[in-house]
């Protein structure tokens, strides 16, 4: 058919649309009698006009609104070798699921990217190289990326699965947080400080991005990944943050230098350190604080210097922040007198194994037998746990508190256990020789002592008020 | 703006175009499904950044509605692809199919023939498939249409019908 009959159709069709179904048909033979081809073309399609009922009548966004959503992967889907578990989270960044990597048989957290991230080659090839940058990160404080993964088409980042809550959760929920802050700020600023001395630096550092997992330590999400959320045309990017800051970055958290499009280095990291910090020490953005600083004490006074407007006031990077914390609180001096009690107790558990052997060579029954067996295995244990704290101690302080935590009930159990096995070991020996009995006894007051007396003290100085 | 100003080129039309953009993608937001407005704005970035990448030399706002609302289909027929459409699609017998296409069911299965049909509209009337693209993919309205094609809504409303039926019979309803 030729432009010109099309054209024909067109206009017969648009004069006989209006008609109703009889007198169109008859219309159109009249009117395009000349032209067979025309006439039945006219025809079939106001036939399907009249047929076509709701068809396209409604935009498809209406219908399916599911489709303005980019990629909602069900569970049990399969994309690559990973297969989805659940959704666990969205962002301007695209999904976060849930996923089993089928290959290696462990959890992951796979994010998959927002199409509108990686539609170009120049911003793909950012993503590999941010990626390849935070692959390189593997200190305990930060979610480990194990994979950069291309599935028809679309980009995805395999991560550690953390499970946990984040910082968010817990400043809206938890109630100990002015307790719980120095020791916070400082496993956070530890984490912060490895990816600095790499040169890595995060860019959204936020609550939202913090977990702290069901065994009490923290890991930071995302490193290094706000940068490719970013376009690059800069009116775009400007527009982008003022009217949807949940897309691009959260601007609630940026350094004045960042928010104004400058080059950022480490100090908007810090900057967002002390912003997410102040917040969880008081509960409130300093934004909308009713008071400036409304912290006070020396971590008021890092927090402050973190949130200068001007980068060269504030701390290098977060190392600085870290030796600005250990000065406030000087855990050093302090954890060593519990790493000393440590390793004094587990000398009494060695102690109290041998008298149980000695009680035992100088009067065997079942009962003194049965006795230096047990001893010994609490002996046993006791050590491995308090050795497992004084190592922490010395070689890995920002875990120690929920080190304690852990082991607390453990070591408690096992102190009351010698105690009370050493007291009827004590009894035992004391009609045979007096000797073992009396250093039987006192070993038993000591280890208990020890517990009831000692430990909170060192514990205290250890690290202050927090329990 | 005049229609043939060639100062305006592509990059300093980009703000305007992105508030355009928004626009076009406000006519989805007017039909108020809280919650969904960030999803809409992403499907814009997306649109936006698919256009500058191409590099499409796009002259006005007029023209560039258009293509931005042909890239929204593209958009929406992937999206639709990768969740398996065609499968459904080919699993609709002819008298299902015919029914499904009168009651407006499976559309989202529909997506990626209804895509291989209008490109073969574009071909034989490019001003018919643009109107699908305005009216279907980015749900403007019959006069939102007519203002951004530069028509009157009665022309509008007649060449959509004809878009309509001539989609129909391709995507293979009964007569």
């Amino acid at each position: 058919m030729t432009a010109d009959q099309q054209r024909r159709v067109r206009d017969l069709f648009e004069q006989a649309v209006d008609r109703d179904a009889a007198d169109a048909a008859a219309w159109v033979r009249a009117a395009a009698a000349d032209d067979p081809a025309v006439r039945d073309e006219v025809l079939a399609l106001l036939s399907h006009h009249s047929r076509a009922g709701e068809f396209l009548s409604h935009p498809i966004v209406d219908r399916m609104p599911s489709l303005l959503d980019d990629e909602p992967y069900a569970a049990g889907a399969s994309i690559g070798t990973y297969t989805i578990e659940r959704e666990v989270g969205r962002g301007g960044m695209g999904r976060v699921y849930r996923a089993r990597d089928d290959r290696l048989g462990r959890t992951v957290a796979l994010k998959v990217l927002a199409p509108a991230l990686v539609g170009n080659p120049a911003q793909r090839e950012r993503l590999r190289r941010e990626a390849r940058a935070a692959a390189a990160l593997t200190h305990p404080g930060i979610c480990i990326v194990y994979a950069l993964e291309e599935i028809d088409g679309e980009l995805a980042i395999a991560s550690e699965f953390v499970d946990g809550v984040t910082l968010r959760d817990e400043i809206a929920t938890r109630l100990d947080r002015a307790s719980a802050a120095l020791p916070t700020a400082r496993e956070l600023a530890a984490a912060l400080a490895s990816a600095h001395a790499r040169g890595i630096i995060h860019r959204d550092l936020k609550p939202e991005n913090v977990m702290r997992t069901v065994d009490g330590r923290l890991k930071i999400l995302d490193f290094g990944l706000a940068r490719i959320a970013q376009p690059g045309d800069a009116e775009l990017r400007a527009a982008a943050l003022t009217r949807t800051g949940v897309l691009l970055g959260t601007p609630a958290y940026m350094a004045p230098e960042q928010l104004r499009h400058e080059q950022v280095d480490a100090r908007a990291d810090v900057f967002a350190f002390g912003v997410l910090m102040y917040e969880y020490a008081c509960g409130e953005h300093p934004l909308r604080a009713a008071r400036p600083n409304a912290i006070g004490g020396p971590l008021g006074d890092v927090i402050a210097r973190c949130m200068r407007e001007v980068p060269a006031e504030r701390y290098a990077n977060a190392a600085e922040i870290v030796d600005a914390l250990d000065r406030a609180a000087p855990t050093p001096v302090s954890a060593g007198w519990f790493h000393t009690h440590q390793i004094v107790v587990i000398g009494l558990y060695l102690a109290a194994a041998i008298l149980a052997w000695q009680i035992k060579e100088r009067r065997e029954t079942p009962v003194t037998l049965a006795l230096f067996l047990a001893l010994g295995a609490v002996a046993a244990v006791g050590g491995v746990l308090r050795g497992h704290l004084a190592f922490t101690a010395r070689l890995n302080r920002p875990r120690l508190a929920a080190e304690r935590r852990r082991t607390t009930p453990a070591t408690r159990l096992v102190d009351w256990l010698a105690g009370a096995m050493l007291f009827v070991d004590g009894a035992l020996i004391a009609p045979v020789r007096a000797l073992p009995a009396v250093f039987a006894f006192a070993l038993a007051v000591g280890i208990v002592l020890a517990a009831l007396v000692l430990e909170p003290a060192t514990t205290a100085a250890a690290f202050g008020e927090e329990r | 703006m005049s229609a043939d100003d060639p100062q305006l080129d592509a990059q300093a039309l980009a703000p305007l175009v992105y508030h355009e953009l928004r626009r076009l993608a406000g006519a989805y937001m007017r039909r108020e499904r809280p919650g969904q407005t960030l999803q809409a704005t992403a499907l814009v970035h997306e649109a936006y950044l698919r256009l500058a990448d191409a590099g499409t030399p796009w002259h006005d706002q007029r023209h560039f509605i258009g293509i931005a609302a042909r890239s929204m289909r593209q958009i929406l027929v992937e999206r639709a692809r990768a969740r398996g459409a065609q499968k459904r699609w080919a699993a609709l017998d002819r008298v299902t199919l015919t029914d499904a296409l009168a009651v407006a069911a499976h559309e989202d299965a529909m997506l990626p023939a209804l895509d291989e049909a209008m490109q073969r509209l574009e071909t034989v009337d490019a001003e018919l498939a643009r109107i699908v693209d305005l009216r279907f993919f980015a749900g403007l309205s019959i006069e939102e249409t007519a203002d951004a094609m530069a028509l009157s809504p009665a022309t509008v409303k007649r060449r959509w019908a004809l878009a309509r039926a001539w989609l129909h019979r391709e995507l293979g309803g009964a007569a």
